[in-house]
């Protein structure tokens, strides 16, 4: 063991490396979403649609859930180009996160749909509720409740699975660190930060969404 | 008559579960249901409420006819009629107190100072003074009945409609929920009883209604139907029900 730590060649790098977790928190945010409308849509679709859009959104949802999210973007940012369509890295990882959520959050959400207690609409129906009232005293807090926690777990896996857009040369922390050790080889202390930050953005988007949904819901999201 | 029925029948996609039948109650009067398992008893309730679509036959309130093909006439009636479920299905994502005062808050728009107070009130006289703010799931199966029974009782009802509401109650809570309806009773409020608590349909109904497979086969005052049925079924179900 003759490696000497030099800590003071990287911590200049450390408001570049914070920008790029910035950039990561961002395609996390966006892909999230775009991922809750596409998985909200398909959901509906999957409750209430005809036969053939159910079909659909079965089919893209077992593309998307067993394929690897590596292979959805490299299909997106080297395939696409094939049929005329040109997206950019950051634009091929976004839209790839994003499918690749929208996938996972019709089944979380699907679930949802389906665990409404028709009781309770009963309940509210000859208490003389509007429909409108029903879905936003009754049926919106139940989805909300019953959905937070798959939802805030999906949500923190997102933010770490980011680190694949540095393949495609978006410099967001992944990138970044990358590009700090080309330039100085100070490998582990670069990678200790960049994993530093990683587990900063987890634990506080664990806890913020902890304390929310402790408040907004009374229930426990996972922290750790 | 405050509330007639009148050749009702009923049923669920095609299939009739209620054929003909009839019954009146007078204002103040309680008057209970009782049947074996699948005999139509929660239908019939849950027709008067507009929850299930009436195929034939008259409901009148107050001698006027209620038209529940009309989404005004089902919001009149359930202005005037509130039905306690068994299973309580109060919102689990609303306190006790919120439970209570949402209709009359969201539904009626009543001013909230009211509300409040009077929401308050309602939880203090079925014995829940110090829950106002707890959850559902929070309390027990008797705590959770007796807020359905304030929550019911928001509105101001003119008709209590009571759908078996001790029988998920462990036997220990069955009693608290009792007492809270015999107070209702005292004070001269309307009921329509299912129950299988037969000692209970006996000491506060004016009138007993028998039914079996969708109709009612015997009506009588309590007296006279548990200790003297003329019909064959009512026989074997009041033995039946008596021996346990
Ligand atoms: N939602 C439903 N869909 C189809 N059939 C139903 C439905 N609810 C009740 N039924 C049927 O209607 C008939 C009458 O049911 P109902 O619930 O009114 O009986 P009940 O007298 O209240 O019985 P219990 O004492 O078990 O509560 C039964 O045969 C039942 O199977
Ligand atoms: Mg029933």
């Amino acid at each position: 063991m003759n490696y000497t730590f030099q800590w003071g060649q990287v911590t200049g790098h450390i408001p570049y490396l914070a920008g790029g977790a910035m950039i990561a928190l961002q395609l996390a945010f966006f892909g999230f979403a775009i991922g809750m409308v596409v998985g909200a849509l398909c959901a509906a679709t999957k409750a209430y649609g005809p036969k053939a859009a159910r079909r659909l959104v079965d089919a893209y949802v077992s593309f998307f859930t067993n394929t690897p999210l590596l292979v959805q973007i490299f299909f997106l940012y080297y395939g696409l180009p094939d049929a005329g369509i040109f997206l950019d890295s950051y634009q091929a990882v976004l839209v790839g996160i994003s499918l690749n959520a929208g996938a996972y959050l019709t089944e979380i959400q699907r679930a949802g749909f389906m665990s409404v207690r028709r009781t309770e609409l009963d309940a509210a129906a000859t208490l003389g509720f509007s429909r409108l009232q029903m879905i936003r005293y009754v049926v919106v807090p139940h989805l909300l409740k019953t959905l937070y926690a798959p939802l805030a777990n999906h949500y923190i896996v997102m933010v770490l699975g980011t680190s694949i857009a540095a393949i495609f040369g978006v410099e967001e922390l992944t990138g970044r660190a990358l590009n700090v050790n080309a330039i100085n080889f100070r490998s582990f202390e670069i990678f200790s930060i960049a994993a530093g930050m990683y587990i900063t953005l987890t634990i506080a988007a664990s806890a913020s969404l902890y304390w929310f949904g402790l408040y907004a819901f009374r229930i426990k999201a996972k922290v750790f | 008559m405050f509330l007639s029925i009148d050749g009702l029948s009923a049923g669920y996609g095609g299939t009739r579960v209620l054929e003909d039948v009839s019954f009146s109650l007078e204002r103040g009067e309680i008057v209970s249901l009782i049947g074996p398992s699948g005999s139509g008893k929660s239908t019939v309730l849950r027709c008067l409420v507009g929850l299930v679509p009436p195929e034939a036959g008259r409901i009148a309130l107050d001698g006027s006819a209620v038209d529940y093909t009309s989404r005004a006439a089902v919001r009149g009636v359930r202005d005037r009629l509130a039905i306690v479920f068994q299973q309580y299905n109060l919102f689990q994502n609303m306190t006790a107190l919120d439970n209570v005062a949402i209709a009359p808050l969201k539904v009626k728009g009543w001013p909230k100072a009211e509300v409040m107070a009077d929401a308050k009130r309602l939880l203090d006289t079925v014995g829940l003074g110090d829950k106002h703010g707890a959850y559902p799931d929070q309390l027990s199966g008797g705590q959770q009945q007796r807020v359905a029974i304030a929550r019911a009782l928001a509105l101001k009802p003119d008709v209590l409609l009571l759908d078996e509401i001790t029988s998920a109650l462990d036997p220990e809570l069955v009693t608290e929920v009792l007492d809270t309806i015999r107070g209702l009773a005292a004070n001269g409020m309307t009921m329509l009883v299912v129950s299988h608590e037969m000692a209970f349909v006996r000491e506060v109904s004016s009138r007993v209604l028998f039914m079996d497979r969708g109709r009612v086969i015997e009506t009588g005052p309590p007296a006279e139907l548990f200790d003297a049925p003329r019909t064959e079924r009512a026989r074997d179900f009041v033995t039946k029900i008596l021996r346990h």
